[in-house]
């Protein structure tokens, strides 16, 4: 449809895409505007809860940091000071690991993205199908059961529903290893992108891949819940908006198959509303992986966040609150435009 | 307008029509959120005179399995497990309330007088909404116990803002979309004041989407608490809480009931909640409503 395509370089298109674009950036600043005031929210010394019990008997050190974050001066420059350390990438130091939150930062993210990515493929796939099949069995004992089902997956506490799978795939039945992201003695693929699965295939270790493939199913799965009882409620209202257009009609009335009808003529209508969930189901994700990655051992920010959270790890806490949400603002812009691109009306209203 | 487009957890709440409650409480998903909600409030005003053990009596009796004398078995100090959940139900219940409550009331207020003053009143709460929607909300709640110190306190303040953003925009867009509709219109010629507009027309239409919402709210309420104290943020031990039971289970794997069975008062408690929610939305809005023909 060459329509679309040339609409992409149009004017309108342009200027939604530098809309979103200002707002993005502005909701970045925000970002750090809130995680500025948390961070002097903090009671007692900042400099006490930065450096550490033993850092703080050492006058130099505290006069150092201090100045490091321009603690002497007042509230507005401390602000700026703390934007420039930002830009630079300095989230601070974590107490528990004496590192840089922003290198811990960096050696846990490929492990929760592999997990985030293939809960939200999960998700899609298996809501988007109960979706339709709800919305296709509409009023019928499918859809009433389903409708419970996908009422429990948004009910469910996904760090209970972790300890209760592990416990019966693991424990007890065996089906699925245990902690971690591979079998005790395999090696991990040589690094390119941080994802074990994908380094596997890359590196044609097949066995490899299995064993990753194996220790992600299961955490995968658990976090998808949530995700799955959303997208089945959202696509069944979605198709359900479309399902008795005339156009549709007109597809059944050429005599085309129901499936051929639903899968071709319903479901790219109802894809667009059903893209926006995008955002959604990432926020509720990350949100999962905070409180399941510890209970599988999952080296990922997850399991970060939750060590940082017991141990009132605040640097820490921050630094993975921070890169969250700014993870999170650029998954919305990029669904906003997705969005834009697929429903021209958006982007020209 | 830069705002960000709702969360979707409202989709539907906003195409109102208001329609008549009666038919809600005929569904039996509806039954089932009110006896399952009814009997964990039970429980909850009743659990002195049910609760077999103190739920804080430490005994010798360490981590038992499931039996008679113990039906959900006992915990790692030899408390009680049955105890503890049903006990523990005196502290999530009323909180949840409490927190949906303020919430409502905060965010109605400032929703409310931005959609009716419109200008920088409405800039400034939007943003501000904006700001708080820009983040996982347990991420947020997270980052913002852990700055105020972790307590059960602290724990509810957080979840209070991350909450109230989304009463401020309901409101805000039902006051704003009903404030130029013809019958208020109509209201205002005929000589009624903006004050009378306000509550005899545009609030009973603003009670149902506030309603929905709120009994939604009132299970995520009982989720994020829950999850803040399994992140050790919110209650304290000894007090028993559903969250922070679980996490005690979590370090005692092979021991399933220490963490089994507290998951299970979280899941029904927040089941209640949304099958009540659900009906509701569906006997307040036939458009999206899950059993309405079409």
């Amino acid at each position: 449809m060459p329509g679309w395509q040339l609409g992409l370089l149009s004017r309108p298109f342009v200027r939604f895409l530098g809309r979103r674009l200002a707002a993005l950036v502005l909701l970045g600043i925000g970002i750090t505007f809130v995680a500025f005031v948390l961070t002097e929210l903090v009671p007692g010394d900042p400099a006490a809860a930065n450096l550490g019990q033993r850092a703080i008997a050492d006058p130099a050190a505290v006069q150092a940091f201090r100045e490091h974050y321009g603690l002497d001066k007042p509230l507005p420059v401390q602000y700026a000071v703390y934007l420039e350390h930002l830009v630079t990438g300095d989230l601070g130091q974590s107490e528990q690991s004496h590192r840089p939150v922003r290198s811990d930062l960096s050696e846990f993210v490929p492990a929760t993205a592999e997990l985030a990515v293939t809960s939200i493929l999960i998700a899609f796939v298996l809501g988007i199908s109960l979706g339709i099949l709800s919305a296709v069995r509409r009023n019928r004992l499918t859809d009433q059961v389903l409708r419970v089902i996908s009422l429990g997956g948004i009910s469910m506490p996904t760090f209970w529903l972790a300890l209760v799978a592990l416990y019966v795939f693991f424990f007890k039945l065996g089906w699925v290893p245990g902690s971690g992201r591979l079998d005790p003695g395999v090696l991990p693929a040589p690094h390119v992108t941080g994802l074990y699965t994908i380094d596997a295939l890359l590196a044609g270790q097949f066995d490899v891949f299995v064993s990753a493939a194996q220790h992600l199913i299961l955490p995968a799965g658990v976090l998808a819940a949530y995700n799955v009882g959303l997208l089945t409620r959202f696509t069944r209202s979605a198709v359900l908006e479309v399902i008795n257009n005339d156009y549709v009609q007109a597809a059944r009335a050429k005599g085309l198959p129901e499936r051929t009808v639903v899968l071709r003529h319903v479901l790219r209508a109802a894809l667009p509303p059903i893209i926006t969930v995008g955002g959604l189901a990432f926020a509720n994700v990350m949100t999962g992986t905070v409180l399941v990655e510890s209970i599988f051992g999952w080296p990922g920010i997850g399991q970060y966040a939750f060590h940082s959270a017991t141990t009132l790890d605040l640097p820490a806490i921050m630094g993975v609150s921070l890169f969250v949400a700014v993870v999170y603002i650029v998954v919305n812009f990029l669904v906003d435009i997705l969005y834009g691109v697929v429903d021209p009306r958006i982007r020209v209203a | 307008m830069s705002a960000q487009p709702l969360p979707l957890r409202f989709a539907g709440v906003f195409s109102r029509r208001p329609g008549t409650l009666g038919s809600a409480w005929r569904q039996p998903l509806a039954i089932a959120g009110m006896v399952l909600a009814g009997a964990w409030i039970a429980i909850a005003i009743l659990v002195p005179l049910i609760a077999p053990y103190n739920p804080l009596t430490q005994s010798s009796q360490l981590v038992l399995a499931p039996s008679a004398s113990h039906l959900f078995g006992t915990d790692e100090l030899g408390r009680d497990v049955f105890s503890r959940v049903l006990w523990a139900s005196r502290l999530s219940l009323p909180l949840a309330f409490f927190l949906v409550a303020m919430a409502v009331l905060i965010g109605g207020v400032l929703g409310g007088l931005a959609g009716y003053f419109g200008g920088w009143v409405d800039e400034v709460v939007m943003r501000a909404t904006d700001l708080v929607f820009a983040f996982p909300t347990i991420i947020l709640a997270m980052a913002v116990t852990a700055a105020l110190g972790p307590s059960l306190r602290n724990a509810v303040l957080a979840v209070l803002v991350v909450f109230w953003p989304s009463y401020a925009r309901v409101v805000r867009g039902l006051v704003m979309s009903l404030g130029q509709s013809d019958y208020v219109s109509a209201a205002r010629l005929l000589g009624a004041s903006s004050r009378r507009a306000l509550v005899v027309d545009v609030l009973p239409n603003v009670a149902g989407p506030v309603l929905v919402l709120a009994t939604l709210d009132l299970g995520n309420a009982v989720l994020l608490l829950a999850g803040l104290s399994f992140l050790g943020l919110g209650a304290q031990p000894p007090t028993p809480e559903w969250g922070s039971m679980v996490n005690t289970g979590t370090q005692y794997f092979e021991r399933w009931w220490m963490g089994t069975f507290p998951g299970f008062a979280i899941l029904s408690v927040v089941l209640a909640f949304n099958f009540l929610g659900d009906s509701l939305r569906d006997a307040l809005d036939p458009r999206s409503s899950w059993a309405v023909q079409r």
